[in-house]
């Protein structure tokens, strides 16, 4: 068994360990959770130590043939660009399960799914036959519909159908894609190189519809305006750790999906660079302005997300090195960020059922910790120097600028924007007039002090020493921009 | 001096040379420091402060008089020395470097000296006030400022000890933090002395671009070699920051006002030592004043005007510290007249001899009263008879209200208008909040408290000033586009849209299964059939 197996499998075995344990031992099921997933990270981790960062190959290469007739077959193998997601998803995921203590009813279908949905997340990102990577795709759906259904906050009804009809909406357009290119294509077969290979022998009208499929089941996900909708709802309704993964992970699996489409069919793309910028740099200073909007704290981390995002997809459609180098480290930051916020402000929700940014004054003075890490992670979101998303945010402007001019003077406005919220929200948490009502806030323990500690960390210091991250991604991302230049 | 460098002595000397001004500065600096970490604080920590200040002071006075023994075992003063190229940037070269001719030697050591006695006179005097440490601190700058002043190799090593100088005579001026008085007078001398800096500054940068270098022997021998204008222009900036500092007419004023810090501070800044600066600084540049007739004859004005101008007013006043300074001023007056017809070398004595008889008289003015047999003397009585000079004197000849009338009230009115236009329009433009949102005083926390809450509910997404309504108008906009049509229309909207759907189909279904419509339908399949 491949070490990418491995690692796809571990949070599912996992997962049918706890199935066979007895439900009353809570503490059982959630230390046996957070050991299965801690092996996982540390087998991505043994990833990232035998990977040969030189390379812009596919590594860790495992085909076995699935269904020969349809084309299929199970292929795994990962770049630069997954593995990085690989170890932000083990990284997020040990994170959520771990700021899962408050969950007290269900505890052990709680675990599981999170568990199969980890597998599931780990299988998108490193699957390299389209067939593969849409089983795991949907099979993402499942367990967060549930999640967001059984645990979420009081409209989480509507937020779970909402969100399932959203992403299932999008997949059959990218369902539709797929098989119009495994139909056209010679070679009759899933797997992405052969794709990719033989995508040149479509006409550009063709690749270009084929591409919008794509668009639209990935921009659901990542999110791309005007097709968000599901995302406030699903954020503010689902359980904190489960926010954290959504914004953490399941965005970036959006966002990954779509530069495999891009490096599929580079044509497409290079026609429809206008439209993906325009989508970008609209979702970028609408989602900013949305969030600076929010007296939901949630929701306005929400909205920030589809700020952030935009920023991605900038970096995508800049289709040169700085810009993608700059969207996969802006996915790696906005990770760690969003992560980081979610975890703090659902610690902080626990404490006060209150997601009313008005209700909180001066939690300074009652809990320090608390104080401390959610400035670090609110600076990390505004992409300050010296966190890991101003080096993004540097990468897709100096990206942007060699490709679109002054047109990416609306990315420092969305950044402006981003500062004016995050600066706000900073301020009314932590400082102002005294109030009874939140003198006896519980600073942050120190289980959860860890967490936090992992993750605003990594923002601190990838943001001063990013050369490991870049380094990472940086032989799949000139290949991957050779592609484009060699149509452009 | 080519003999000086080639000299066994040289090297001890030369590395005795730069510590003559560091040493003050270095005690200084250990003042302080200790200070901060409360190493010699109190009263306890006076005996400290001052022995390490005298014993900085004693040792760079012995540096000194060791490089005094050499010159005059030799004949030869040890000239332009240079220590070290301090900025490089294009075509400019500016070096730490010191001029050690008769002039610098001789006025170093007088200034050495007469420091060390005033800091000496202070161990006493201050003892037990509050700002002990803080007085000796500042002393010990004020001496390094002024060797710096007098042993300087160019203009811009003087300018620097010429700015020390200014800021430790600022802080001494305002020693006494709480009293008013003290603290506007500081600030009054200190903006008149940047008078006489702009002046400095554009000599230095007239020194820069004409001649190229800022060493005194360059621009004194470079100067030959400029027309009149030019030369003149570059004297008038070294003229009027000299003027400024020795507070000559029409800049008298700010000396008087100088008088509120302690005694032996008077003493050395304004007695004997800063208020010669600047007739050092002229007859440091004799050639180039003598280049210049115009300028000569300015000297003479200006040095005849003060002279009178500190007589008469010294005349009429009654207590001891403004009669010695309005002396003082006229003398230093005289000096500059000297200059201006020529007698450089008749200056530089009356300078000497001048501060250390000032000196004598300002340490020793707290005891004149004991001292005194008889009673002060009364105006003369011909300035008596003629009222009009007299109310003049009395008045210092309005020097300080024309300089408030001429230029700190319009500044004051132009910066009111300038805060108004802030407060008016800027502010509210930019939307910089007016009043801090945090709560500064106990009345406000009731307020607060009693339910009435500035920062009430709902003043998220409120924006402030021009680009803060902007954003707020563009982001209500789209908040209202959010919830419209991608929340309801396109989230709410898709479930309702099939819900609508399903209980369309649910009456199909609930129809097709009744007999009659599904006997309907399957003759409809037959008929088909057939």
């Amino acid at each position: 068994m491949g070490s990418l197996t491995q690692l796809l499998i571990t949070p599912v075995a996992t997962a049918v360990l706890i199935a066979l344990l007895p439900g009353q031992n809570q503490r059982l099921i959630r230390g046996v959770a957070l050991f299965g997933s801690a092996i996982a990270l540390l087998l991505s981790w043994r990833l990232f130590a035998g990977f040969d960062n030189s390379l812009a190959d596919l590594q860790f290469m495992e085909i076995v043939p699935w269904n020969p007739r349809l084309g299929t077959s199970y292929a795994v193998g990962i770049d630069g660009i997954s593995l990085s997601m690989i170890l932000l998803a083990t990284l997020l995921c040990l994170v959520a399960l771990a700021a899962s203590a408050s969950i007290t009813k269900q505890v052990k279908g709680y675990y599981i799914l999170v568990l199969v949905l980890e597998s599931a997340m780990l299988g998108v990102f490193m699957a390299q036959d389209w067939s593969l990577f849409y089983v795991f795709w949907e099979l993402t759906l499942i367990p967060l519909f549930f999640l967001i259904d059984r645990w979420g906050g009081k409209n989480r009804q509507g937020a779970a159908l909402n969100f399932v009809l959203y992403t299932m909406g999008g997949s059959v357009f990218m369902l539709l894609s797929l098989l119009v290119l495994f139909d056209t294509l010679p070679g009759h077969s899933f797997a992405m190189d052969q794709m990719r290979a033989g995508a040149h022998l479509i006409s550009e009208q063709k690749q270009v519809l084929i591409f919008l499929g794509f668009l639209i089941g990935f921009g659901v996900k990542m999110p791309i305006f005007p097709i968000h909708g599901w995302l406030p709802l699903a954020h503010v309704e689902a359980p904190s750790p489960i926010s954290i993964l959504l914004s953490g992970i399941l965005l970036k699996m959006g966002s990954y999906g779509l530069i495999r489409a891009a490096q599929t069919l580079p044509e497409a793309v290079i026609s429809l660079q206008g439209v993906l910028v325009a989508i970008a740099l609209v979702s970028l200073v609408y989602g900013g302005l949305l969030a600076w909007r929010q007296w939901d704290l949630k929701r306005m981390i929400a909205y920030s997300s589809v700020s952030h995002m935009g920023v991605v997809l900038l970096g995508i459609a800049t289709l040169n090195f700085a810009g993608l180098t700059g969207a996969v480290m802006q996915m790696m930051a906005h990770g760690l960020v969003a992560g980081a916020t979610f975890l703090l402000i659902g610690l902080l929700y626990e404490r006060t059922h209150t997601r009313n940014i008005n209700d909180y004054s001066s939690l300074l003075r009652v809990a320090p910790r608390f104080a401390f890490f959610t400035t670090i992670a609110f600076i990390g979101a505004v992409g300050l120097p010296g966190t890991f998303g101003f080096i993004a945010e540097l990468h897709v402007l100096v990206g942007g600028f060699e490709r679109w001019g002054w047109l990416v003077v609306l990315l420092t406005l969305g950044v402006l924007i981003s500062a004016a919220y995050a600066i706000r929200t900073i301020g009314r948490l932590f400082t102002g007039p005294v109030r009874k009502e939140m003198q006896d806030i519980v600073d942050l323990r120190p289980s959860e002090m860890a967490a936090a500690i992992v993750l605003t960390g990594g923002i601190v210091l990838l943001g001063i020493f990013p050369a490991p991250a870049l380094e990472l991604i940086s032989a799949s991302i000139t290949q991957l921009s050779a592609t484009f230049a060699a149509h452009l | 001096m080519p003999e000086f460098s080639h000299s066994v002595w040289y090297a001890p000397l030369f590395a005795l040379i730069p510590m003559i001004p560091l040493l003050p500065l270095l005690a200084a600096g250990w003042i302080g420091l200790s200070y901060a970490y409360e190493g010699n604080r109190g009263e306890s920590g006076e005996k400290i402060t001052a022995r390490v200040a005298i014993g900085a002071s004693l040792l760079s006075l012995l540096c000194l008089l060791l490089v005094d023994l050499y010159a005059l075992l030799t004949g030869h003063a040890p000239g332009q020395v240079h220590i070290v190229e301090w900025l490089n940037s294009g075509d400019y070269h500016i070096n730490i470097s010191f001029t050690l001719d008769a002039l610098g030697l001789s006025m170093a050591t007088l200034v050495a000296t007469i420091s060390l006695i005033t800091l000496r006179f202070s161990v006493n005097y201050l003892h037990r006030e509050a700002g002990f440490q803080r007085f000796f601190m500042i002393l010990c700058l004020f001496m390094s400022a002024m060797l710096l002043i007098v042993m300087s190799g160019s203009a811009v090593m003087a300018f620097i000890g010429w700015e020390l100088a200014g800021v430790s005579s600022y802080l001494l001026i305002g020693y006494a933090l709480d009293r008013p008085t003290a603290t506007n007078n500081a600030t009054r001398a200190f903006v008149t002395n940047r008078i006489g800096d702009a002046g400095f500054i554009l000599a230095i940068f007239l020194a820069l671009t004409w001649i190229g270098d800022v060493e005194w022997p360059s621009i004194l021998s470079g100067v030959s070699e400029m027309s009149t204008l030019t030369a003149g222009l570059l004297a008038f900036g070294f003229l009027l920051a000299a003027l400024v500092k020795s507070a000559q007419v029409p800049f008298s004023p700010w000396i008087a006002r100088a008088l509120e810090g302690p005694t032996p501070s008077s003493a050395v800044f304004y007695g004997s030592l800063m208020v010669h600066a600047g007739v050092f600084l002229i007859i440091r540049l004799q050639p180039v004043f003598e280049q210049t007739p115009l300028m000569m004859l300015f000297l003479v004005i200006f040095g005849l005007t003060t002279a009178l101008y500190g007589y008469l007013t010294g005349l009429v006043q009654t207590d001891v510290k403004s009669m010695l300074i309005f002396s003082t001023i006229a003398q230093v007056g005289l000096m500059f007249l000297e200059c201006g017809l020529g007698l450089f070398d008749l200056a530089a004595w009356h300078l000497a001899a001048h501060a250390i008889w000032r000196a004598y008289q300002f340490l020793s003015s707290p005891a004149h009263m004991h001292l005194m047999s008889r009673p002060t003397r009364p105006v003369p009585a011909w300035l008596g008879r003629r009222r009009w000079l007299y109310t003049a004197a009395v008045n210092r000849f309005w020097l300080g209200s024309i300089g408030d009338w001429l230029l700190t009230r319009p500044t004051k009115t132009l910066a009111q208008d300038a805060q108004n236009f802030d407060d008016k329009v800027i502010i509210p433009l930019v939307g910089l909040p007016t009043q801090a949102d945090a709560i500064s005083s106990l009345a406000q926390w009731e307020q607060r408290r009693g339910g009435h809450h500035p920062l009430a509910e709902g003043d998220i997404g409120l924006g402030h000033g021009l680009a803060g309504k902007l954003m707020e108008g563009i982001a209500s906009l789209l908040h209202w586009f959010e919830e419209q049509l991608v929340l309801k229309g396109g989230g709410e909207g898709l479930i309702n849209a099939i819900q609508r759907v399903g209980g369309q189909l649910q009456k199909i279904e609930v129809l097709l299964s009744q007999p009659r419509y599904l006997l309907l339908l399957i003759m409809a399949t037959f008929a088909v059939i057939i």
